[in-house]
């Protein structure tokens, strides 16, 4: 809790601060000297996710390019990381390449720290074709791309298809929509085959995707896209009371469990046995696979949506390469080089086999590791086809907004407060409302967006 | 009493008083063990979360996630261990961390006696104000100073060093305050005595107040060096490449954004605990020493 207040006191501050410089560099190519350009590359990759970049990306780049050499350096999590990041504009100190998450990218445009990608593309022609299009919508701001998508999730359905068979449900045929959800999740509970028939995190990721799984937008102007957000507009639709209800519902009716905000608690539920269902990014797969270590058949299925919702589908979630101005245009074109690098088919394909999170282009998915993998776990799929399911509009691209993280955190602070039964759905929702909106109106003002 | 009744009653009390004298040693003795099997229990319930976060370093992904859960492992896996070395070079944020720590320490150490010894030993115009508004300083939230001594820091160009990690510490209210309340309680005659012998303040500083104030000192270090020890938010901003890390973001480097693997960071967290408590157990000796010193004439 100590660590949590203090991070969201100092993100207010350093918002403040650190906006006040940060030049438009123009880049000019250079031709390459003899010695190699160093650049460095922070990202927030921890544990065997970090040690994968270092060796599948960094290692293997700095082998093959004598005239560039990246160094890689972790930086925390993704908020740490992003307000870091924020603390360093306008200095030295910024790197010449960073990952920042999916939430960050509204922040990053206004900081004009940082060199649109779609300058490189556009500079050198790059071929983008085989880059999957629901993906680069969500980096696509107006008609630039300003990011390289590096690590792309979804959220899907998890379900233990051995507890569906005790409960007398067909273990091949995972639920879709609320009702349907509710209907299996009180058949398990109700059979005995488990305590719990499904396990969701309070998690704010979850609502935004449950919104664009109807079609429905998180804030107003087209979630942001056709101009800077003012106002969220959660509060005013019904889908997002929807889906409220229907969480708190079966809270209440005993037959989901809440197991709180961290979603390594569900994740750990789920491994364990103890619950049926639970919902989570496509990059906890490949370690829901080990940790159930073989004690039950897992299934995946698409993200839960109400029956009628014809128009949604789902967002992009994870993070996506940043080149900043910071540095001399020299070390702007090695980033580049590292980043197309990195977008290529074969680091794709092993950053897909290693973590879970789905390659950016498809052309990826014809590399010889992937196809071994998915033939051996066709549950990575799930997660691709739905997205590739999924029409392209302001509500699955997802919504822009400078003061995401602590949007995400009110949005949780409603859920909570509907699913412990202390407000109304309407009320949590407006109250949360109320609070997001004032944050936009400083952000607004602080960074000259209107 | 007659001295015959007088004699029975002493031949009774001693036939029954060592029966009572045993009795009361058992009842000792068991209200002893009592105590003794109580505190254990208590120690235990206060070292479950170390205990069971050394259980789980040793025990596999698949078994971490066992319903119930194990208290001990079934099967050994020291392997975390290796492979938590292999994805932090933990060693080397060890030794950043206690260079950070230790370095810190001592400058608080220093700082505070000197400020301490000036608030208490001697007068000048201003002394209480002054107090009073280094107490001050001790409402404001660590937090708060976090931009500025970041843009101080970055315009001195010490990011990524350790002058830029330790310098914000190396001054502290608090450790002002403790020290100049404990010195406040050595007697005035020993100041007099010491410069009627003609020594310099210094001297005086140096001979006689800080070994009187070893406790105070020792309980300083280790508030100090703890604090330091645990920091994260400082270091993560001024540090940006990995040698120059410290364990605790160590810690955060064990943990991927979507999963976590508790038995990595079990091991981990079981590496980074160690130096401390053999930190804690050595500065621990110091302060029951410097409490007892001269209370029983050897």
């Amino acid at each position: 809790m100590g660590r949590r207040v203090t991070r969201r006191t100092f993100l207010k501050a350093a918002g403040t601060v650190a906006l006040g410089a940060a030049a438009a560099g123009t880049p000019v190519r250079r031709a390459w000297g003899q010695t190699p350009t160093r650049i460095v590359f922070w990202h927030a990759m921890g544990g065997n996710l970090g040690e994968t970049v270092v060796n599948a990306f960094v290692n293997k780049f700095n082998a093959a390019r004598k005239d560039i050499q990246v160094e890689a350096q972790f930086q925390g999590s993704y908020d740490d990381l992003i307000n870091k990041l924020r603390a360093s504009l306008g200095s030295s100190s910024v790197p010449a390449v960073s990952q920042v998450y999916d939430i960050g990218t509204r922040f990053m445009i206004d900081s004009k720290a940082i060199v649109p990608m779609q300058t490189f593309i556009d500079r050198e022609k790059f071929d983008i074709s085989q880059y999957e299009p629901n993906i680069l919508s969500y980096y696509r701001v107006g008609t630039r791309l300003y990011s390289m998508p590096f690590n792309t999730s979804s959220a899907i359905l998890y379900y233990n298809k051995d507890l569906f068979k005790q409960a007398g449900l067909d273990p091949n045929q995972p639920p879709r929509t609320f009702e349907e959800i509710e209907a299996y999740a009180t058949k398990l509970v109700q059979s005995n085959a488990t305590r719990s028939g499904i396990t969701i995190a309070i998690y704010g990721w979850f609502f935004e995707q449950l919104l664009a799984r109807q079609g429905a937008l998180y804030v107003n102007n087209n979630n942001g896209r056709t101009a800077a957000a003012t106002a969220v507009v959660y509060d005013h639709e019904e889908q997002g009371t929807r889906i409220l209800e229907w969480w708190a519902r079966m809270v209440k009716n005993g037959v989901a469990t809440n197991p709180g905000r961290p979603t390594a608690a569900s994740q750990r539920a789920f491994a364990a046995g103890q619950t049926a269902m639970t919902v989570d990014s496509t990059a906890t797969l490949k370690s829901l696979l080990t940790q159930s270590g073989g004690r039950f058949q897992l299934g995946t299925g698409y993200f839960p949506k109400p029956p009628a919702a014809t128009n949604g589908g789902s967002i992009v979630g994870g993070a996506s390469a940043w080149i900043l101005n910071g540095r001399p245009p020299a070390e702007q074109q090695a980033a580049w080089e590292f980043v197309k690098f990195i977008s290529a088919p074969p680091q794709q394909a092993a950053w897909y086999v290693g973590t879970g999170y789905f390659p950016i282009r498809r052309d990826a998915y014809r590399e010889p590791i992937a196809r071994q993998t998915l033939a051996q776990y066709p549950q990575f799929l799930t997660a691709i086809s739905e997205l590739r399911s999924s029409p392209i509009n302001p509500a699955t691209q997802g919504a822009l907004l400078g003061v995401f993280p602590e949007a995400r955190q009110k949005s949780e602070d409603a859920i909570e407060a509907t699913v412990l039964g202390r407000k109304s759905p309407q009320q949590a929702l407006a109250d949360a409302a109320r609070d997001v909106n004032q944050a936009i109106a400083v952000y607004n003002r602080t960074m000259g967006v209107s | 009493m007659t001295p015959a009744s007088a004699a029975s009653a002493a031949a009774r009390a001693d036939r029954v008083l060592p029966r009572r004298a045993a009795a009361r040693t058992l009842r000792r003795a068991a209200s002893r063990i009592g105590l003794d099997v109580l505190m254990v229990a208590v120690a235990l319930v206060v070292l479950f979360p170390v205990l069971f976060a050394l259980s789980t370093s040793l025990k596999t992904a698949a078994e971490v996630d066992r319903y119930p859960p194990t208290l001990w492992p079934h099967v050994l896996s020291p392997g975390n261990y290796a492979e938590a070395l292999q994805q932090a070079p933990l060693p080397r944020f060890l030794l950043n961390s206690l260079i950070q720590s230790g370095v810190i320490t001592l400058g608080q150490l220093a700082t505070a006696s000197l400020a301490a010894f000036a608030f208490s030993f001697m007068q000048f115009p201003g002394r209480q104000v002054l107090f009073f508004l280094f107490l001050a300083t001790l409402m404001i939230p660590g937090e708060v100073t976090l931009i500025p001594n970041y843009l101080t820091v970055r315009t001195f160009g010490w990011i990524n060093t350790y002058a830029g990690l330790v310098t914000p510490y190396l001054a502290t209210a608090f450790g002002t305050f403790l020290l100049r309340q404990f010195f406040m309680t050595i007697p005035r005659e020993l100041q007099d005595a010491a410069r009627i012998d003609g020594a310099s303040r210094r001297r005086f500083l140096w001979t006689i107040v800080l070994p009187l104030a070893r406790p105070a000192l020792a309980t300083l270090s280790i508030y100090a060096f703890l604090s330091a020890w645990n920091q994260y938010l400082w270091p993560l901003l001024v540090i940006n490449s990995t040698d120059m890390r410290t364990a605790q973001i160590g810690l955060a480097l064990l943990q991927s954004q979507e999963v976590v693997a508790w038995s990595l960071v079990m091991a981990g967290v079981v590496l980074i605990l160690v130096p401390t408590v053999f930190l804690f157990i050595l500065g621990y000796r110091h302060v029951v020493r410097g409490l007892t010193a001269g209370a029983v004439k050897g």
